[in-house]
């Protein structure tokens, strides 16, 4: 069976120990998970975690029938790529040189990158966009010596408030 | 008003109906069982925590309610985890609670300090720890209506030992998440429900397959129900047995690996299965491509998980099975099946004629003898190996919940602590603990606690000097090759017995009858040895990697 990207989206009761439950099913049913993201909703007792794995179609059902017994659970869901909007933020730290630093300093313009933090020969860029749009600004920066490199992975939500009803 | 944490703990389990505790204390739970000493709630000391676990579930499967165990830390908390282990695969309601290092310690591998909550996690339905005295009433609740509610299953609490001593002046109550609430009588679900009766309905040679889910639904009257006026023949797995009158004219016996001839054959050429809180272990199914092949297959069960786990489901409901079960049987049609009905119990009767041991041999005899001699409402529990299929094919299961044995795990060692439970739950009544010498072994210190109370439970030890079941499949597929399982025959079990203050009785699996009546004429404990010869297997047997159908007599085939 064909494997693709799955965003898992869940809203999680606040409490200690919610997470590793949360990774037991998914390495007790053997998918892994490629990224990981939770924070606080606007209600402190709740907390978002937006889950991206790779696996084949069975993936949803079963990951999704066993999430949902797990107690602290409130809520889980596949989001559709097309009902939702999903970004990932990235912190990129490179090495800058004469030479390099135009070209580097040019994703400013060219992806709408922001400085964190420059020093002579040291920047911070901050990168936020989609998967793909992610993936262009690496392989733009590629050529030049990317030294530290922290993603979020993808946050997503649903278009028009999906989860509230 | 002064109260300590552990106060606290038990004026909550006693508001919660537990009156009755299996535990064994240490340092850390010291504080907790200085609280009992005081109370309502029944301590029972066991002599293994594991023990404590399996009595539990014991007590919860005889009686239906939830069962509670207690263990200190450490090396307490990790001798439950085998007790359970076996309580999670079977769904049986359980509270285990256990001391924990207090909470300034944790984290700084203190003495007899173990991260419990986490070695429990995937073997249990949740978890706590308490780490403010503020929380114990509402988690303790909490806990109780998770173990109970949905499919049920063990929580564990783990009680810090500073948490457990602190004295508040008022008894604080903190406000938790609720648990989730069971969402599944829906208009959908009645629809789903709708279209398996009418399915049923026009099916020719219908079976119903009742799993575990039938006694913790406590349906026993709808399913009954539904059999009767459907004039439905019907089949169990291992844990759905004693779910009905077994001996129901409709019922075929239980299916799988050693299951009921009679039963294998009618889901084989079924046209329709009604599956009602089975799973479909690979013990019931053998290879799965080849179960059921005629069949549409319906599931009902309240774990959406269990739902084409391990068989695809043509049709299913989520929901509680007795509502299930009330919804469906007003839509049956009586509908004349006799030819399908005569054909399967033309056979089953002649099978019942042909070898009145169910392919049990002596060993399978001395089970009936035991009960026909025991007083009506007595529980059997059967251990792992061969002595729990001799056990299960031949004691009648008369009422609900008088089988008891560990089916998903199969944990030798079960039976015997598991009678302690079912009799202490059950108002001491008489439990018949059939177990092997290797399963007795396993747990044979609890022998001390059924003297200890005087417990009417009545041990029935098979011993053939062998792990029998191991024997069986050695002789059948290892080409007779007795690696290991051969535990010799230089034990005297029955002077063991009497040592641990228990009367006893040898007796022979051909000639068992004095034993019996002097095992069923006292009133307290006894133990009674069963010499059974070590090539009394069961036949027939399904052999690894075959259907349920192909199942072979003998060595020969």
């Amino acid at each position: 069976m064909q494997e693709r990207e799955h965003i898992i989206s869940m809203l999680v009761n606040n409490r200690p120990g919610v997470l590793s439950r949360i990774s037991g099913v998914f390495g007790r049913l053997g998918y892994n998970i490629k990224s990981l993201c939770v924070a606080e909703t606007m209600n402190p007792d709740v907390s978002r975690i937006t889950l991206v794995s790779r696996a084949n179609s069975n993936f949803t059902e079963k990951i999704k029938k066993n999430l949902d017994k797990l107690i602290d659970i409130v809520e889980v869901k596949e989001l559709d790529r097309g009902e939702s909007v999903s970004r990932e933020l990235s912190l990129l730290g490179l090495v800058l040189t004469a030479d390099n630093r135009p070209d580097i300093l040019r994703t400013v313009d060219l992806f709408g990158c922001r400085i964190l933090s420059i020093t002579d020969n040291y920047v911070i860029l901050a990168a936020i966009g989609t998967g793909e749009e992610t993936a262009t600004i690496l392989n733009y920066l590629k050529a030049y010596e990317i030294k530290d490199l922290a993603r979020t992975g993808a946050i997503a939500i649903e278009k028009g408030g999906g989860s509230r009803d | 008003m002064k109260q300590t944490g552990a106060e606290i703990l038990i004026a909550t389990l006693a508001e919660l109906g537990v009156d009755t505790i299996f535990g064994y204390p240490g340092a850390s739970s010291l504080p907790i069982h200085d609280c009992l000493r005081e109370s309502p709630i029944r301590h029972y000391l066991v002599r293994h925590e594991q023990a404590a676990a399996h009595a539990a579930d014991g007590y919860a499967r005889a009686t239906g309610a939830t069962g509670v165990c207690l263990a200190t830390s450490g090396p307490g908390a990790t001798n439950l985890v085998t007790g359970i282990a076996t309580a999670y695969m079977d769904s049986t309601p359980m509270i285990a609670l256990t001391g924990q290092v207090s909470t300034n310690l944790l984290g700084s591998d203190a003495f007899q300090e173990t991260d419990i909550v986490g070695i429990t996690m995937p073997i249990t339905k949740h978890s706590f720890l308490i780490n403010d005295v503020s929380l114990i009433e509402s988690t303790v609740q909490e806990a109780f209506e998770i173990a109970r509610s949905g499919r049920p299953g063990p929580v564990l609490i783990d009680l810090p030992q500073d948490v457990m001593a602190a004295v508040v002046t008022e008894r604080i109550t903190a406000n938790r998440p609720s648990p989730k609430k069971d969402h599944y009588t829906s208009e959908e679900t009645i629809d789903r429900l709708k279209k398996i009766a009418k399915h049923l309905n026009n099916a020719e040679k219908p079976v119903i397959l009742i799993g575990g889910g039938i006694k913790l639904a406590q349906a026993f009257d709808e399913l009954q129900e539904l059999v009767e006026k459907g004039q439905i023949p019907f089949v169990s797995t291992m844990m759905g047995i004693g779910s009905l009158k077994s001996p129901h004219d409709l019922n075929l016996g239980f299916i799988g690996t050693h299951g009921n001839e009679p039963a294998n054959h009618s889901i084989h050429r079924s046209d329709f299965i009604l599956a009602i809180g089975v799973r479909f272990t690979n013990r019931s199914t053998s290879i799965v491509e080849e179960f059921a092949p005629l069949a549409t297959i319906a599931q009902i069960d309240i774990d959406p998980t269990s739902i084409g786990k391990n068989i695809k489901a043509d049709l299913s409901a989520v929901c509680d099975i007795r509502k299930a079960l009330g919804i469906l049987s007003p839509l049956l049609e009586h509908k004349d099946r006799r030819e399908w009905l005569s054909r399967i119990k033309k056979k089953h009767e002649l099978m019942e004629r042909d070898d009145k041991s169910n392919g049990c041999g002596a060993a399978g005899l001395v089970v009936q003898k035991v009960q026909e001699n025991m007083p009506e409402g007595t529980i059997g529990t059967a251990d792992v190996g061969l002595n729990q299929i001799w056990t299960l094919r031949n004691w009648r299961a008369l009422a609900p919940r008088t089988l008891i044995t560990s089916g998903g795990m199969g944990t030798m060692g079960f039976s015997l602590p598991a009678a302690v439970g079912a009799s202490v739950g059950k108002n001491r009544c008489p439990v018949i603990a059939f177990t092997g010498d290797g399963g007795l072994l396993m747990n044979i210190q609890e022998l001390a606690t059924v003297g200890f109370y005087q417990l009417p439970v009545k041990i029935v030890l098979f011993n053939n000097g062998h792990l029998g079941m191991i024997r069986q499949i050695q002789d059948l597929w290892y080409g007779a090759r007795f690696a290991d399982s051969y535990l010799g025959n230089h034990m005297n079990f029955t002077a063991i017995a009497r040592g641990f203050g228990l009367p006893a009785a040898h007796v022979s699996a051909e000639n068992p009858e004095a034993g019996i009546r002097e095992m069923c004429a006292s009133d307290g404990p006894f133990f009674l040895e069963v010499e059974v010869d070590c090539q009394n297997y069961v036949y027939p047997i399904i052999p690894p990697g075959r259907s349920n159908v192909e199942m072979i007599y003998d060595k020969a085939t």
